[in-house]
């Protein structure tokens, strides 16, 4: 019994995302739909869609959720996608509000509905160096609405710039904190750089 | 630049490439990425020996990391270069060891990236252990498949880490004390952004110490 309980944490060890891999909550609602391609992609579009998933929670590898503006399940252990719980990552967050495809090379703007779950390849370093044919790097100063800001870790959209020094960043911050519009100075934080997307069409 | 309206045209030519490319299913390959012949680990059969080195830092990965990372890593920081048979890495820690970064080999499909090197990647350490495998679903090889890199963390005594691809096993040494950073083009679901590592940790004479699967999922 011993050796199967230490093989079995090995397991867990292994797998690097610890016994949280068996959940299956919140996920369960979600679907695979195809994304709906668009010809438009304007910015207060992209201001409502991420508007409206704050309040939704935060799940680290996530990109599902609903609007009935509760976390379901909140304080998940972090950094553990096999949580399974309500809500986008930073980066899920972004792919979504910026109408991305799950293949880098395409430029297109897909549209993707709240319950369905999906991350995309990117992850915060991969938006900060504009990887990516609908991403590139943007210059801070001149950063403006639905441009986001992204270091190696995170990355938030600017909901809208402000007059001092900072910014109404709507982003997926962490467990704790949901998804949610935060006053945040990254404008000014050498850590992070200007990235935006291409293809706005208003 | 986007390349979704030449779709069609990429479909065909993707098409003519897969009818004459031919190969790689099955079979321990006899080559490294690099042309190097690849030795077999011993105590595992048909396995291949991905090459694995300490070197200083000394510039080596100014092409794969952004400048705010860069000034996070000191100069002289050990870094552990892996060349195996699907892909090559960097790995390196940051300055005050709470962050551990990789540069991932292969193309860049958007072509915004030159080689060798596809995208960096940063994960956060506790300890010696990274918390999210750091999944990278980025990059291509050579014949355009995709290639997935994830950390793994060795469990203690772990001094070689196995991960089984199409008919063979890749070994890649535990080394610096960092997580290891595999690749594999096997268990990749890119609609899904995850993949599946099927990986056994060995000690140091080559005993299983530990077997399971790794599912990462493109996080952060």
């Amino acid at each position: 019994m011993r050796a199967f309980v230490a093989m079995l944490a090995a397991g867990f060890a292994l797998s690097g995302v610890t016994g949280a891999q068996a959940y299956h909550r919140f996920w369960a609602n979600c679907n695979t739909d195809p994304p709906t391609f668009m010809t438009t992609m304007t910015r207060d579009a992209a201001q409502d869609y991420a508007n409206a998933a704050r309040y939704e929670g935060y799940q680290w590898g996530g990109g599902c959720w609903n609007y009935d503006e509760v976390d379901s399940y909140p304080d998940d252990p972090p950094q553990q996608p096999g949580t399974h719980g309500e809500g986008g990552d930073c980066s899920g967050l972004t792919f979504k509000t910026w109408r991305e495809s799950t293949d880098t090379w395409r430029d297109g703007r897909y549209y993707w509905r709240a319950l369905r779950n999906v991350h995309g390849p990117y992850d915060a370093a991969a938006f900060r160096d504009g990887n990516g044919a609908p991403n590139h790097v943007v210059a801070k100063a001149t950063a403006g609405v639905m441009d986001a800001f992204a270091s190696g870790t995170h990355i938030g959209m600017v909901f809208m710039r402000s007059l001092y020094g900072g910014d109404q960043i709507v982003e997926a911050k962490c467990e704790a904190c949901g998804t949610n519009i935060f006053y945040r100075t990254y404008r000014g934080d050498s850590a992070y750089g200007g990235v935006g997307r291409w293809g706005w069409t208003g | 630049m986007g390349l979704d309206r030449l779709m069609p045209s990429a479909a065909a030519l993707a098409l003519v490439v897969a009818g004459c490319g031919g190969g790689g299913g099955g079979g321990r390959p006899s080559r490294l990425l690099d042309g190097r012949a690849a030795a077999q680990f011993e105590p595992v059969g048909g396995s291949v020996i991905a090459s694995g080195r300490v070197l200083d830092l000394d510039g080596g990965a100014d092409g794969c990391l952004a400048a705010p990372d860069r000034a996070n890593v000191a100069s002289d920081a050990k870094m552990v270069e892996r060349i195996g048979v699907d892909g090559e890495s960097l790995t390196f820690a940051s300055r005050d060891g709470s962050m551990v970064y990789a540069c991932d080999g292969g193309i860049d499909p958007a072509g915004e990236r030159h080689l060798p090197w596809c995208h960096a990647v940063v994960g956060e350490l506790d300890g010696e252990r990274v918390l999210d495998p750091r999944l990278d679903v980025i990059c291509r090889d050579r014949r355009r498949r995709p290639v997935a890199y994830a950390f793994v963390d060795p469990v203690a005594g772990a001094r070689w880490i196995g991960v089984r691809k199409d008919g063979y096993v890749e070994i890649y040494e535990v080394l610096a004390g960092l997580p290891v950073r595999v690749a594999t083009v096997r268990g990749i679901d890119l609609e899904n952004d995850t993949a599946a590592f099927e990986v056994t940790q060995y000690d140091a004479v080559g005993r299983e110490l530990v077997h399971g699967e790794l599912e990462a999922a493109v996080a952060g």
